[in-house]
C-alpha cells in the first residue's frame, strides 16, 4: 500500500520525465521554465487533493511534519533529517550567491541572420536569363570572389572562413538561400556586411560591399551560379490566379 | 490544528519548491555554445603590484588562463590576401587597478623586421566596424583605437581611425609594447593605463565588457617582396574582453543573510510543529 506522499512523488517524477524526455520525441523540447511551471501546477493539484479533508491532510502532511519535527527519531531518519535541515540553508545561500555574483559570460548578442532588406531591394527580379552560359559565368565569378569564404562546395567552409565571427553562410544548408528570394541575395552581395541594419550587427560582418568592385550584372549571375552550385532554388511568391 | 497545518504545509512547500525550481531553471538552460569552437572572450585578471609590461616571458603570465581566437586572411576589402601565416592568437591579460597589460602570442616561423601586431578596440558607445571603423550604411558607427607594434622599431603606436584612409597616429601616445621572438612564435605585450585623458582612446573600466579585434603581419621577404603588409594581414572580427572587477565582498553579506533567514525559517517551522504535536 502506498501513502499519498509516495504517490505524489511518483506523479511529480513521472511528470518531469514525460515533459523532459518523452515530449521532446514528439515536439520541440520545452524550456526549463515551462517544465517548472507544469511541475508547480502538478504539485498544486497534489496539495489541493491532499488538503481536502482533515484525514487526507494528516496522511499527506503528517509524516512530513513528524520527519521535520524530529520527535522520536533515530538512526537513518535522524541523519536524513539533519541532512535536510543543513542542506536547505546551504541551497538558499548558493542561490543568493549565484543570483548576485557577476556573470562571467560576455553580453549575449542576438544577431538576426536574415534581417529585412531595404524597400528598394524588395521584389527585384533577376534580369538575366537562367541559361547554361550565365550560370557558368556566375560559377566562375563565385569561384573567384566568393569561394575563399563561402567555400568551393558552397558550404561556408572556405579557406578564409575559420577566423570570422559570424561565420560565412553555408548555401547548401536549406536554412539559408533556399529561404530567400534572389532580390535578397542581390541586396546582401551588393551592400555587403556594412549594409545590414542594426539587428544584423553590421560591425562584425566581413562580407565585402561588392557594389564597389563588381557591376550588377556580375552579382545577378553570381546568384544564379550560387543556387545552381548549392543545389537550391530561390524562394518565390506563390503564383496568384 | 487543521488551519495551522494548512498554513505550514503551504509555506514549506512553496518555499522549497520555489528554490528547487529556480535551481532547475538556472542549471538546465546552458549559455549558448560558441559558433567557431574557440574562445568568445578574453579576461584581464586583476593582480597586485607591478605588471610584467617589459617581459612577455614573466612567470606572472603563467598564472593566468588564456583565450584563443582564430584568424582569417583579410578578404573584406582590397588589397585582399588569400593565405596568411598567423592562423590563431592566444591572449592573456593582467591589470592592477591602474594599468593593464595584454599579451598576444602567435606562431610565425621567422623573425623579420616587418613583422607587426595590432589590437583594436571600439571607442565610446557607438558600434564601430572591425575594419578600421569603416562607414556602415544603416547604422551610425563610432571610431576605433588601434595599438600597433612593429618589430623594426620595437615601439608601439597609439592610433585612431573612423573609416578607410583615416588611420592616424594620435598626438598623445599612451601605449607601450615589447615583443620577443623565440622558437617560431612571437610574444608581444601591449600596456597602457586603464583610463586615459584622451577621448580618442578606449577606456577600460574593470567589470565592463569591451570589444577587441586583432591583426598580424608576417613581414617575411619572399621573392624580394614583403609577404604581408598594409591591408594584407591576418585579422579577426570583434570578440569581447573584460578587466575583472575587484571582488565585491558585499555579496557574501547577502549570502550569510540568506543562510540565516533559511535557518531561522526552519527553526520557526520546527518549533511550531513540536508545539502542535505536544498540544
Amino acid at each position: 500500500m502506498r501513502g499519498p506522499i509516495a504517490s505524489g512523488a511518483i506523479l511529480l517524477v513521472g511528470m518531469f520525465i514525460f515533459l523532459k524526455f518523452i515530449l521532446p520525441l514528439m515536439t520541440a523540447p520545452l524550456p526549463a521554465s515551462l517544465i517548472y511551471l507544469y511541475l508547480a501546477l502538478t504539485l498544486s493539484g497534489i496539495m489541493i487533493f491532499g488538503t481536502m479533508s482533515a484525514s487526507s491532510l494528516e496522511s499527506l502532511m503528517g509524516p512530513i511534519f513528524r520527519f521535520l519535527s524530529g520527535e522520536g527519531q533515530s538512526g537513518v531518519g535522524r541523519t536524513a533529517r539533519l541532512a535536510v535541515l543543513v542542506l536547505f540553508p546551504l541551497l538558499v545561500g548558493w542561490q543568493t550567491y549565484s543570483s548576485l555574483a557577476p556573470s562571467d559570460m560576455p553580453p549575449g548578442e542576438n544577431r538576426t541572420i536574415h534581417p529585412a532588406p531595404p524597400g528598394e531591394f524588395v521584389g527585384l527580379a533577376n534580369p538575366y536569363q537562367n541559361n547554361e552560359a550565365n550560370v557558368n559565368m556566375g560559377k566562375g565569378l563565385y569561384a573567384a570572389y566568393c569561394s575563399p569564404c563561402h567555400g568551393a562546395n558552397y558550404d561556408g567552409k572556405g579557406t578564409a572562413a575559420p577566423g570570422f565571427n559570424p561565420p560565412p553562410a553555408n548555401f547548401s544548408d536549406p536554412g539559408t538561400i533556399a529561404q530567400l528570394q534572389e532580390s535578397y541575395l542581390f541586396w546582401r552581395i551588393k551592400k555587403g556586411g556594412v549594409g545590414l541594419p542594426v539587428e544584423g550587427m553590421p560591425w562584425k560582418s566581413a562580407m565585402p560591399r561588392w557594389e564597389v568592385e563588381l557591376p550588377d550584372e556580375f552579382i545577378w549571375k553570381i546568384i544564379m551560379g550560387e543556387y545552381d552550385g548549392a543545389h537550391q532554388s530561390p524562394r518565390t511568391w506563390e503564383e496568384e490566379e | 490544528m487543521l488551519n495551522r497545518l494548512r498554513f505550514l504545509s503551504t509555506i514549506t512547500f512553496v518555499g522549497v519548491f520555489g528554490i528547487l525550481g529556480h535551481s532547475i531553471g538556472l542549471a538546465s538552460d546552458p549559455p549558448p555554445a560558441d559558433e567557431v569552437g574557440a574562445s568568445v572572450s578574453a579576461r584581464i585578471y586583476q593582480v597586485e603590484g607591478t605588471l610584467p609590461v617589459d617581459d612577455p616571458n614573466s612567470s606572472q603570465w603563467a598564472s593566468v588562463s588564456e583565450s584563443e581566437f582564430k584568424l582569417a586572411p583579410q578578404v573584406h576589402w582590397p588589397e585582399r590576401i588569400q593565405e596568411v601565416t598567423v592562423k590563431s592568437v592566444k591572449v592573456k591579460g593582467l591589470h592592477n587597478g591602474q594599468d593593464l597589460a595584454i599579451l598576444v602570442e602567435y606562431e610565425d616561423p621567422t623573425e623579420d623586421p616587418q613583422d607587426a601586431a595590432a589590437i583594436e578596440f571600439m571607442v565610446g558607445d557607438k558600434k564601430a566596424h572591425f575594419a578600421h571603423g569603416q562607414e556602415m550604411l544603416q547604422v551610425e558607427g563610432g571610431p576605433v583605437n588601434i595599438w600597433y607594434w612593429k618589430k623594426e622599431n620595437g615601439k608601439a603606436l597609439d592610433m585612431s581611425a573612423k573609416g578607410f584612409k583615416t588611420l592616424t597616429a594620435q598626438e598623445k601616445q599612451d601605449v607601450k609594447a615589447t615583443g620577443v621572438w623565440e622558437g617560431g612564435s612571437w610574444k608581444v605585450v601591449f600596456s597602457r593605463a586603464l583610463r586615459t585623458e584622451d577621448e580618442k582612446d578606449v577606456q577600460i573600466e574593470p567589470g565592463e565588457w569591451r570589444n577587441i579585434a586583432f591583426a598580424f603581419w608576417d613581414g617575411a621577404v619572399v621573392d624580394g617582396l614583403v609577404k604581408e603588409k598594409g591591408s594584407q594581414k591576418a585579422v579577426s572580427s570583434w570578440w569581447s574582453i573584460r578587466a575583472e572587477p575587484t571582488a565585491d565582498n558585499s555579496i557574501f553579506g547577502w549570502v550569510i543573510l540568506g543562510l540565516a533567514l533559511a535557518a531561522g525559517f526552519e527553526f520557526v517551522v520546527i518549533r511550531k510543529l513540536r508545539k502542535g504535536q505536544s498540544a
